[in-house]
């Protein structure tokens, strides 16, 4: 299927940079150079190979609170934000999602302007690539998000990573948050367990081209099956229909992927000649027999899963089994397909192939999509509220009255995401307070031109959006709109309501 | 019999385009008409045999199919196929329903498109016509999993009851190891389409070698207007050419030897048809009618071969209901007993389909009840305390 990419922050264009990599370097060409990348900072536009110049749009430059000064020795905002004190000195939105919301928010019109170059109707999806604990990943990612949502038709999809256990609280914190908003948002979330993968010998910033090429070679496994050459035709093959509805329960997906090498010897390729010129009659030995696919299939389920998961959780599942048409067992890949139904115990489960004529190995990649058990996001969400209360802690003493009443408008908004029978939960502790010191240290004075460009930009904000003063700005129990107090986060609030 | 074909996805598509290459392969003209239906591109360049112009893309406006195909959702497929309604009445303009005897709609039921659009199609052809409709299906085998059992038991209702006889084709009973991915269903297909062409192509040919014993479409039809669900047997052997001077020379001998084992040659021939893989397997005592058509040279038909066939097939099937006739091809150098069994009501596999099927509905809905609640869980901490960020 055609695919456009969306990179957001360091993270997400190097990973678009390296699916755009792998897409030349497989001949699976399923972007159609639909790709686009946007960042604060123009640091890892730098460090991209494939990504075309053009395509990568900076926002937030004439910001105040963004900062553009990269200090040489400076690993970037998605590494070094791992202590606090060098936060004020990392370029782009210093791992800040408000922030980077609201700088999105503010360049909405640039934002717009720049996903023209991305033709919506050449593609069956669109896909948000940012990492999950980054702050231009999360909160330029969640606007982008929405505002994908709300001029496409087709399904939008969110590819990232969550955090490391050796990274930073505030970034475990973020990534909680940014489950939180992409969920309901997008129309199915991959997020990638980098802790999964990474060895412990080395950090984990060297690991990352590593890991992105993992992920690459997995997404193309599965949204660029049959890409390579259209012309090929099988019966069983892949539609772009079946990842869509395998995807379309929405909730994470991972992936699992395994390979074998086919039989390319000689005696292979004459048998495979003969039966080309018709003077063998039947299908040479060099054939993968049913058990040999069973086993791909199975160590394909139990491999290292993108995002480490509970399989019996999940909702739907598809199995794509690429290589040679010629060497895949038909009655293999039936069993196989079966075996995942009786794995998972869901029998929404699609299998289809994708002919590779001369591909010497046969790979079997596999789609968990909605998978509810999954031990990291309990992991990053225990650490999130950890460092919140913290947080909270440390500045319930300056301003309690701010707090509650922040609370309380922020209670009324989340009402529509949270289940029912938490809608009337107190939220004592929440952001807010945590928002309006960034606000402060960003300089709250630029409020009038973000105040405009919030109005003109979110159609379903609500017409106090523009409120200024520290306390709650709607407190109305029906509306779905975030309005948030401190005066720098006005324009980050949106309405969460744009993708229903 | 003449015929109209429609292939709804990608299975039916397949087996039709498999019967065009039969039926010339072996000099009929069967398939008057053929129009292949899809909701996926890419499938609709498949058949080799069916013209461009006769292929119709169906759904590619549609906001989930969009040309693409419908992912196994016979919901969709059924959609579709409604919206699109006045695109498939318009290509049947061009069909001349006067010169054929019937209309064929041959669909996978274990897909989305076959198993939602096919009924669709069928039912308004029903409307158009007064012409028999009959349904070709192609059942899922079991390891093809719950959601194509539950699209098929579902489908199977909507085609027995709109068609006037639906012919079943058991995946699982073709099965076999061996085959490829690359050969993908290739082999059943064709024994399917040796199977539909050989029984429904008997009483085409109009011409003076029409012998008084010669089966007539009225005759198979009058065997399918009971409806319900029907399985097709088959059996051939070779024979020699008798017009291949040297062969026939050297054989000069044998046929006398030969016209004595003949009678016995054609009963064998109708066991094995009946008791080797039917299309779909069932009791064969629970069929209401019952056909034999004979397709070879009619020098090879011997007529007290036919009346035994006959009598052991009416003891067999318990009806007296058993019609036997030929279908005289000169030139062919293979003698075929072709079985119809009309109406059969004890097929185990459908038992087996329709509970798989029930099985994959609870679960299905099981999992849509807490799909919501469960994602909502996951996303959030356990006191709600992390907002999201817009």
């Amino acid at each position: 299927m055609k695919l456009s990419l969306f990179g957001v922050g360091d993270a997400g264009t190097r990973l678009v940079d390296k699916l755009l990599q792998a897409e030349v370097e497989t001949g699976r060409n399923f972007t159609d150079g639909n790709v686009l990348a946007f960042n604060t900072a123009a640091e890892a536009f730098g460090e991209t190979d494939t990504l075309p110049e053009e395509r990568q749009i900076l926002i937030g430059d004439t910001h105040s609170a963004v900062n553009q000064y990269v200090e040489p020795d400076a690993d970037g905002p998605d590494t070094d934000t791992a202590s606090a004190t060098s936060r004020d000195h990392s370029p782009g939105v210093a791992g800040d999602p408000e922030l980077g919301a609201e700088v999105a928010d503010d360049e909405l019109p640039e934002i717009r302007r720049a996903l023209d170059l991305v033709d919506d109707t050449e593609v069956d999806a669109a896909m948000v690539v940012a990492g999950f604990g980054g702050g231009t990943g999360c909160g330029v990612g969640s606007v982008l998000l929405e505002e994908l949502k709300s001029i496409y038709e087709i399904p939008v999809y969110v590819l990232g990573a969550l955090p490391a256990a050796d990274e930073s609280d505030e970034r475990a914190h973020t990534a909680a948050r940014a489950v939180r908003t992409f969920v309901p948002l997008a129309d199915a979330v991959l997020p990638v367990d980098n802790d999964a993968w990474a060895r412990s010998t080395q950090p984990l910033t060297e690991q990352y081209d590593e890991i992105n090429e993992m992920v690459a070679t997995r997404m193309l496994s599965l949204f660029a099956a049959g890409e390579s050459d259209p012309a090929t035709v099988s019966e069983m093959r892949i539609d772009p229909a079946d990842v869509m509805r395998t995807l379309a329960v929405g909730g994470l997906s991972s992936i699992g992927h395994a390979s074998i090498e086919v039989d390319t010897s000689d005696e292979g390729l004459l048998a495979r000649l003969m039966q080309l010129l018709g003077l063998a009659e039947e299908t040479p030995d060099t054939q993968t027999d049913a058990a040999t696919i069973k086993r791909l299939v199975r160590s394909a389920l139990n491999s290292k899963l993108t995002l480490p998961c509970d399989i019996e959780s999940t909702d739907r599942v598809l199995v794509i089994l690429s290589g040679p048409p010629s060497d895949i067992s038909r009655k293999g890949f039936e069993t196989g397909r079966y075996l995942l139904e009786e794995e998972t115990g869901t029998v929404e489960v699609l299998a289809g192939d994708e002919p590779l004529p001369n591909a010497s190995e046969i790979t079997a990649t596999v789609l968990f999509s909605n998978v509810t058990d999954v031990p990291r996001i309990d992991e990053l969400q225990e650490r999130a509220v950890a460092y919140q209360r913290e947080q909270d802690a440390d500045t319930a003493v300056i301003d309690t009255a701010t707090s509650i009443e922040g609370a309380t408008a922020v209670a009324a908004d989340a009402s529509t995401a949270a289940p029912d029978d938490e809608s009337d939960h107190p939220f004592e502790f929440h952001g807010t307070e945590e928002q309006q010191e960034n606000g402060d240290a960003h300089g709250g004075d630029t409020v009038s031109p973000d105040a405009d460009a919030s109005d003109e930009s979110t159609a379903t904000d609500t017409p106090d959006g523009d409120a200024t003063d520290g306390s709650a700005a709607d407190t109305s129990a029906d509306s779905d709109t975030a309005t948030e107090d401190g005066d720098a986060t006005t324009a980050a609030a949106t309405s969460s309501d744009e993708h229903e | 019999m003449k015929l109209a074909t429609i292939g709804v996805g990608n299975a039916g598509s397949k087996v039709i385009d498999r019967m065009v290459e039969f039926e010339q392969a072996t000099g009929r003209d069967l398939c008057r008409h053929t129009l292949v239906i899809n909701t996926a591109r890419t499938d609709l360049a498949k058949p080799e045999h069916v013209p461009e112009d006769r292929r119709l893309l169906i759904g590619e406006t549609h906001q989930k199919a969009k040309g693409h195909g419908v992912g196994g959702d016979a919901a969709i497929g059924a959609e579709v196929a409604q919206t699109e309604i006045d695109d498939i009445r318009r290509i049947f303009d061009d069909v001349e329903i006067h010169e054929v005897d019937a209309i064929l709609v041959a669909a996978g039921l274990g897909g989305g498109t076959g198993s939602g659009a096919a009924p669709v199609v069928i039912e308004e052809l029903q409307k158009m016509y007064d012409e028999p409709v009959y349904g070709l299906g192609m059942l899922p085998g079991k390891y093809e999993g719950g959601r194509p059992a539950l699209n098929a038991a579902r489908s199977l209702q909507s085609f027995v009851n709109k068609v006037d006889n639906f012919i079943a084709f058991d995946n699982d009973a073709w099965r076999s190891r061996g085959q490829t991915i690359e050969e993908g269903y290739e082999d059943m297909n064709r024994e399917l389409a040796t199977r539909i062409v050989t029984l429904l192509a008997a009483g085409e040919v109009d011409e003076s070698e029409v012998g008084e014993n010669a089966m007539d479409s009225s005759d198979i039809m009058r065997t399918m207007e009971v409806g319900g669900v029907s399985s097709i047997g088959y059996a051939s052997t070779g024979v020699d050419t008798p017009d291949d001077g040297l062969l026939s020379r050297f054989s000069e001998e044998e046929v006398s030897n030969m016209e004595s084992t003949d009678a016995a040659k054609i009963k064998g021939l109708v066991r094995r048809a009946v008791n080797s893989r039917l299309t779909v397997p069932c009791d064969v005592a629970s069929a209401e009618r019952a056909l034999i058509i004979f397709a070879g040279p009619p020098s090879e038909i011997s007529r007290k071969g036919v009346e035994s066939a006959r009598d052991w097939l009416e003891q067999e099937t318990e009806t007296v209901d058993v019609l036997a006739g030929d279908d005289p091809r000169t030139d062919s150098d293979t003698l075929a007993a072709v079985v119809l069994l009309s109406n059969v009501t004890d097929t185990p596999r459908i038992k087996e389909i329709q509970d798989q099927a029930v099985d994959a509905q609870d679960t299905i809905q099981q999992q849509e009840a807490v799909r919501e609640e469960e994602i909502e869980s996951l996303i959030t901490d356990d006191d709600n305390d992390l907002d999201p960020i817009v």
